[in-house]
């Protein structure tokens, strides 16, 4: 470690010792599923960087989109979103939720998750390899040294927007307003 | 006692892939189970009729993620059976050597859900890996990790590169020296025995009223496999056999998949002895201008978990006018899941999901 | 194989009057049948030992106004010969008002392709026990794989009416 590092770590322990340790929650989205595992195992190993799959939104940190959204699933995206505690992040994993992908003339599948739940940084692919979640993890660490990834801070600020477009597509919700 | 309705639902550690499944249970027995499908529907059918023949091929290798290949190959044979396009002798070759390939590559992902799903975590890592290994030499002859579209009408895409057969060739040698490392750490474990032996029964004649198919069917008794019935590409060249087993418990499922597994490795050294050479593929018409001229068919593969197959319908146009894909996973999803997990306790349902081999994307396409 | 198929077919012709046999190959047959007579068809055939219900599937024949629904059966067996042989049933619908006999008597696990059929065609099915919804979410102006249904055109309505979050520059803790 060099002067800066140690400086980072004497002024703001508690964001240095939760930057590298980004605990996923363990949810399957969609396609980009079959990438995980790889990326979670011996080969790959993510826990070098920290990351590991956790079960419950309570514990976790870091939310990992991996593939398309349906109707049916943003429902379920939006409740586990909501009971993560803060400071957390979201990572669109592949080309769908960028803007619909390969399924841009389909019923079934929103095309812009941003518009329904902050995201704070996007990997392209179809099927990005193990790789490219580790680029993105060190790129997500620059971000939050930084400052600017902020996604949670948008979702309080904004909220009634969020909510009003969550409404518009999936009819009436049946959790109160969080904020 | 009072009764519960609890959901093992998608955000689930023990579930793989997005389904969820509705639990009425009393204490720690379930009375009645209801799946609940549809989180992963796109309408792919509808999608397929408004894109051209050539431009449906990638978008079909995305059905189901775990094994794409047989799917591929499907729709490459209806177009084919449609048009009256005919397949060179090396391409059936080569399209067996890939197809088997995908199959281990399959098994070992299946071996990997059931083997987390007990806790038995360093099986589940040897698994993995070794899958690994297989995808290495998919993306160096197709490109691409998961989603290679190598399967032409005509043929295959491109040949082997110079080397590749030895790398074929050391790479199972690799996989296939460690099977009796997961011989005694898995499959022969008191562990292991206990927690599937007798759990999820589904006698013969129930799988056969039910519409089962694939492993479900041969752990039950049956020998009936579609790569000899109804042979397609180089099964009818090479000595292989079907193996089966009686009880039709979730013990004697991984085990028939752990046989094939072992079969299919033998099956692709007979493969690469006897190929021969040749062209790969035979040119299609233009592309952009390509009609087909108006009739329906029905062909039908025996993929890593059944029978799969495909109902194409054509109107003399350059798209498609219906497909419609039958899936393995539809009826052990939908039908036998809810029969097998009466009266079983909670602990057992992720157990029983994942013996059944049931993968959410092949339900909901 | 061929043997099996010419005598199925002789067979077949004799013992029912109405259906027309279409188009027969090494190893498929596909006939047509009238609506009322597909039960009866298709217990006659469990008895032969044709009982595998592969699929029901639908057709939308918008032009001639009339919906066809499609039966496919092959069998469970471990004889190579018998094993290979595919049956195609097809019969026709009125396309504004159709309605057909559930198959759930002589084949258990239609239940939930004529689920689906329910969903995404609008076919109605006599006598099902369960035609609730399967894999949609939320009703559509005209049920999703009929021909009339544009979905181009129901992506702009929908979801590209959507507004994107307007976000006012937030302070920065740190800088």
């Amino acid at each position: 470690m060099d002067r800066n590092n140690i400086i980072k770590w004497l002024k703001f322990p508690g964001e240095m010792g939760q930057k590298y340790s980004l605990h996923a929650l363990y949810f399957c989205t969609g396609c980009g599923i079959i990438e995980i595992p790889p990326t979670i195992t011996t080969r790959w190993d993510a826990e070098r960087f920290g990351v590991i799959p956790v079960s419950t939104p309570r514990q976790a940190n870091l939310f990992l989109i991996t593939g398309y959204v349906s109707v049916k699933t943003l429902r379920y995206i939006i409740r586990s979103y909501e009971q993560m505690p803060e400071p957390k992040y979201t990572v669109g994993f592949g080309s769908c939720p960028v803007n619909g992908g390969m399924y841009w003339d389909s019923y079934n599948t929103i095309k812009h998750l941003d518009k329904y739940i902050p995201v704070d940084g996007w990997i392209a692919g179809c099927m990005p390899r193990p790789e490219a979640v580790f680029v993105a993890v060190t790129h997500l660490w620059t971000l939050i040294d930084k400052g600017m990834a902020n996604g949670y801070k948008k979702y309080r600020e904004e909220y009634k927007q969020y909510r009003a477009n969550q409404e518009q597509i999936l009819g009436e919700l049946e959790w109160p307003f969080l904020f | 006692m009072r009764e519960l309705e609890l959901y093992f639902g998608p955000q689930h550690l023990g579930m793989v892939g997005n389904f969820s499944i509705t639990l009425n249970v009393e204490g720690d027995r379930i009375i009645k189970a209801t799946a609940n499908p549809g989180f992963l529907h796109r309408g792919f059918e509808k999608l397929m009729e408004q894109r051209t023949w050539i431009q449906n091929f990638p978008l079909v290798c995305r059905i189901n993620v775990v094994e794409p290949d047989h799917m591929e190959l499907m729709y490459a044979m209806a177009v084919e059976k449609l048009a009256g396009i005919e397949v060179p002798e090396r391409a059936h070759f080569i399209r067996s050597i890939y197809l088997e390939l995908a199959r281990v590559g399959s098994h070992l992902f299946g071996l990997w859900a059931y083997a987390n799903m007990l806790g038995f975590d360093t099986v589940a890592n040897w698994a993995m890996y070794h899958r690994d290994l297989i995808l290495d030499l998919f993306e160096e002859l197709t490109g691409g990790r998961v989603y290679h579209i190598y399967i032409w009408p005509g043929g295959v895409r491109r040949d082997f590169p110079p080397g590749f057969k030895d790398r074929i060739v050391n790479t199972l040698h690799t996989i296939g020296s460690r099977v009796p490392d997961y011989n005694d750490t898995f499959f022969n474990n008191r562990v292991f025995h206990k927690r599937s032996k007798n759990i999820g029964k589904i006698s013969l004649e129930q799988a056969v009223g039910m519409g089962a198919v694939g492993q479900v069917l041969r752990a039950a008794g049956m020998k009936q496999d579609i790569r000899k019935t109804e042979t397609y590409a180089a099964y009818d060249k090479v000595e292989w056999e079907v193996h089966t087993r009686i009880e039709g418990d979730a013990y004697s499922r991984i085990l028939v998949v752990r046989d094939e597994m072992i079969e299919s490795v033998h099956m692709i050294f007979k493969l690469l002895d006897v190929i021969p050479e040749g062209e790969v593929y035979n040119r299609i018409p233009n592309p952009f201008k390509w009609k087909i001229p108006a009739s329906e068919t029905y062909v039908r593969c025996e993929s890593s978990r059944g029978e799969l197959g495909l109902y194409l319908v054509s109107n003399g146009e350059d798209k498609p006018y219906r497909a419609h894909f039958r899936t393995p996973s539809y009826n052990h999803g939908l039908t036998i899941l809810e029969k097998a997990l009466e009266n079983e306790s909670i602990a057992d349902v992720g157990n029983i999901m994942i013996s059944l081999y049931i993968t959410a994307p092949e339900i909901d396409r | 194989m061929d043997n099996n198929i010419t005598l199925l077919s002789e067979d077949l012709a004799s013992s029912f009057d109405d259906i027309k046999i279409v188009f027969t190959d090494q190893r498929m047959i596909i006939m047509n049948c009238r609506k009322d007579s597909v039960i009866s068809l298709l217990s006659y055939l469990k008895n032969l030992r044709y009982d595998h219900l592969a699929l029901i599937s639908c057709v939308d024949r918008i032009k001639e106004n009339a919906f066809e629904l499609i039966y496919i059966l092959s069998a469970y067996t471990e004889d190579v010969v018998k094993g290979g042989i595919n049956l195609i049933v097809k019969t026709e619908l009125i396309r504004d008002k159709a309605e057909m006999d559930t198959v759930i008597s002589v084949f258990e696990n239609a239940e939930p392709y004529e689920r689906e059929l329910h969903e995404l065609f609008g076919v109605y099915f006599k006598g099902h026990p369960r035609l609730t919804r399967l894999l949609l979410d939320r009703e559509y102006p005209v049920p999703p794989f009929r021909k009339d249904f544009d979905t181009r055109k129901y992506v702009r309505d929908i979801f590209d009416n959507v507004p994107s979050v307007e976000v006012k520059k937030l302070k920065n803790e740190r800088t």
